[in-house]
């Protein structure tokens, strides 16, 4: 009988099983690294390249300021306070998150061309992707800063409260929140570096940009993949010594805690003042390119047009992210497991995939298109397949469900173990009817948020589908440049209302009753 | 009951270069309920995972008539096999399971048919009195009616050896005293020694007969309960008769 114990037996099998998940991982950007750093100092990257840099790393860095400075501020006061409308603009805050940033993109060029040239400066060009930007960096900052006030737990907050009133509660949490908040909004600049859409859309040649049109409009895969991987080193550069800094923190806060979670007082004044804050914060992110993605409907809508494009897209949609989710899923839990209580381990593993999760989407496609160049015709199922994409979909979002498994796995008590081990309940037993079942919530947490994450990925679709695999996005990202504006509008505000309605259902079942 | 007897043989155990217990020996004999007494951090619960066969010692050996269980980093005899059952601070209720769920599963390692073991669980309850609870979770169930669940998964396994760590620790003082007395009487029943880890006399001079006493993992001293406590020798104790004394002098005043 194989004994329960195994789960939580220390060796070298712990190493070795992280070390294979996160190679894993990290492979299919492998090719691409080896063939820049063999080339050595004779590649060509194009002319335009060193600019579009420069100009992305100008983004990056204001998007970041602009990011921790109101989302700081926004989780803090979001974690401590009930103020009018939060069920209603909280939700509408973080939206923006899970829905891929070229519809915002296309929503503000809309409403620009709609209202003249008296904003037109303003909403295109760099000022326009730093706008653009901020509605996936704000959201990311504003969760880390709030799942940091939390975790400070009601006692703490109370004893604040006690020792100085509100101000203190204030000045206390947003220290406790500062290091997370400085830690996601350097993480959501980076991300900014490889994302191609806004740059695309509002005329800004942007790195991610340039990469895009390398292999989009130019057909130069080998020109795509030196640019993508110099890209890559240097968001590794960049992403290094924060993975560094932020890995053994996020590992600590990890480890299940018994916090009451603080109580969240109504305010009456100052409560509107903050209603006020937030509904500017959604009416810049959400509201104002939505009404740009509303404004071309008013003349006619193409909604038959765009259920007809869900219709041919939808089943590969969902097998992506579906695919997508159960790859990210079953590894991210293998890394949990294998991780177990090592508390080096886990740092390992959650600075490699913070590392992973910065690098550009499209430096594992480019790395496996460079493959299947390459690769006997008999191994065109493994390269050039929907499961193909399902895979690197999968392994690009593997960070996000590793961290939920192992927070998840942190939570069961080492006791769990040795009750069963003391009345010799098998291995197989013991899984199936305890391990499971305790982590089947969290794996569907997992699953849904990185299928949501990877309906909103492009580059890695638009790279590896199989023709006419493509997916909803990617229609939307196709066509947006031909088809009429208003069934661009249509499509993008069905994708809106598909995010919506699962941040809903994800916002319905956490409140749902314990059982 | 046959008689049996687990012996500690200058045991250590070393975590990370930090010693938690040194050189600890004592023996807990059938039917003599004892207590492993010591302030917080002093290696209660190291001594009771080794005794269980959790962990194995760095040094020395557990016996248990005679013959060697755990060895030097070493555990010969596996947890299941040594007929102990164990009681844990957390309770280690499996959440997703009720409570009938948890003391079955409990019974998995004892090759019981389904009948059997559905038949001992229900007895279990009953004995702890929580048939009427059996269909719910840990999560529905109050402190105490955990406690009992807890307790009941280790008497269905019918143990010669129930180890209790720290399991009154979070309770009320009304259903400490009803779960003390109702141990007392499960034991007698049962035929059970009972191994009581608490850093409060007072809760173990209820059930317990014998004591062994632990500060920075080393045993201070050992022997009777009743004479520990009347002529201590050991901080732990002393504190605890100058705090028991009365005209309210704490446990500072001396």
């Amino acid at each position: 009988m194989i004994s329960c114990w195994w789960l939580e037996r220390p060796g070298g099998w712990r190493a070795l099983g992280v070390g294979a998940v996160l190679t894993l991982a990290a492979l299919p950007a492998v090719p691409l690294f080896l063939e820049v750093v063999l080339a050595g100092g004779r590649l060509s990257l194009g002319s335009a390249f060193g600019t579009a840099l420069g100009s992305s790393f100008l983004v990056a860095i204001v998007t970041g300021l602009l990011a921790f400075g109101l989302g700081l501020p926004a989780g803090v006061l979001s974690a401590l306070y009930e103020f009018p409308g939060r069920a209603l603009l909280l939700p509408l805050a973080v939206l923006p998150a899970l829905v891929p940033s070229f519809l915002w993109a296309i929503g503000w060029a809309s409403l620009s061309a709609r209202i003249g040239p008296a904003v037109t400066d303003f909403i295109s060009g760099q000022a326009g992707c730093v706008l653009v930007f901020l509605a996936g960096a704000v959201p990311l900052v504003l969760i880390a800063s709030y799942v940091a006030t939390i975790g400070l737990g009601g006692s703490q907050i109370d004893a604040a409260r006690l020792a100085g009133g509100d101000r203190a509660v204030l000045r206390y949490a947003s220290g406790a929140a500062a290091v997370p908040a400085v830690l996601a909004a350097a993480l959501s600049a980076i991300l900014t570096l490889s994302d191609p859409g806004p740059g695309q859309i509002l005329g800004v040649r942007t790195a991610a940009s340039e990469v895009l049109t390398s292999f989009s409009a130019l057909y130069d895969f080998p020109l795509a993949g030196r640019q993508c991987a110099v890209l890559g080193m240097l968001v590794l550069l960049l992403a290094a010594p924060l993975a560094w800094l932020a890995a053994p923190r996020l590992s600590v806060q990890l480890m299940a805690r018994q916090t009451g979670s603080p109580r969240r007082p109504g305010l009456r004044r100052a409560g509107i003042g903050i209603t006020a804050g937030f509904a500017f914060l959604a009416a810049g992110t959400v509201l104002m390119p939505g009404l740009g993605l509303v404004l071309p409907l008013l003349r006619g809508n193409d909604f038959v047009q765009a259920l007809g494009v869900v219709r041919r897209t939808g089943a590969d949609t969902l097998l992506y992210a579906g695919g997508a989710g159960a790859v990210a899923t079953g590894l991210g839990l293998l890394l949990a497991l294998f991780a177990g209580r090592d508390n080096r381990l886990r740092t390992l593993c959650l600075g490699t995939c913070l590392a992973i999760l910065a690098l550009p989407p499209a430096l594992g496609s480019l790395g496996i298109v460079h493959l299947a160049a390459r690769a006997p015709a008999w191994a065109d199922p493994l390269l050039r397949s929907r499961a193909t994409v399902c895979f690197v979909l999968g392994l690009r979002f593997l960070p996000v469900a590793a961290v939920l498994a192992m927070r998840a796995w942190q939570s069961m008590p080492i006791s769990w173990v040795q009750a069963a081990e003391l009345h010799g309940v098998p291995l197989a037993r013991y899984v199936t009817k305890v391990v499971i079942p305790f982590l089947r919530p969290t794996a569907a947490a997992a699953l849904a948020l990185v299928a949501l994450l990877a309906t909103a990925d492009v580059g890695t679709v638009l790279l590896l589908h199989p023709p006419g695999k493509t997916s909803f996005s990617l229609a939307i990202f196709t066509v947006m440049a031909n088809a009429p504006e208003s069934l661009v509008a249509s499509l993008c505000l069905a994708y809106l209302a598909w995010a919506g309605g699962l941040l809903a259902l994800a916002r319905a079942w956490a409140r749902r009753p314990a059982r | 009951m046959s008689g049996f007897q687990f012996q500690f043989c200058s045991v250590s155990k070393v975590y990370g270069g930090h010693s938690a217990l040194s050189e600890v020996s004592f023996t807990v004999t059938a039917g003599m309920h004892m207590a492993i007494l010591g302030p917080s951090g002093c290696g209660k619960s190291t001594a009771l995972r080794l005794l269980a066969g959790l962990e194995a010692p760095s040094q020395g050996q557990v016996l248990l008539d005679g013959k060697a269980i755990s060895g030097a980093n070493c555990v010969l005899v596996p947890p299941f096999l040594r007929g102990i059952a164990m009681v844990f601070q957390d309770l280690a209720l499996w959440p997703n399971l009720t409570a009938m769920g948890n003391v079955l599963l409990g019974l998995a390692g004892a090759k019981l048919t389904r009948r059997e073991a559905r038949a001992r669980a229900e007895e279990a309850l009953t004995l702890c009195g929580i048939a009427s609870l059996a269909h719910r979770r840990p999560g529905q169930l109050s402190g105490g009616e955990q406690q009992r669940v807890a307790l009941a998964r280790a008497l269905a396994a019918r143990p010669r050896l129930l180890v209790l760590d720290e399991p009154f620790s979070s309770l009320d003082i009304a259903t400490k005293a009803r779960l003390l007395d109702a141990m007392r009487s499960l034991a007698a029943q049962r035929d059970l020694t009972l191994v009581l880890v608490s850093h409060d006399p007072q809760e173990a001079a209820a059930i317990c007969q014998t004591a062994v006493v632990l500060e920075h993992g080393r045993v201070q001293e050992s022997g009777s309960l009743a004479e520990l406590i009347r002529d201590p020798h050991s901080q732990t104790l002393k504190t605890f008769r100058d705090y028991c004394r009365p005209h309210g002098r704490g446990p500072t005043a001396r």
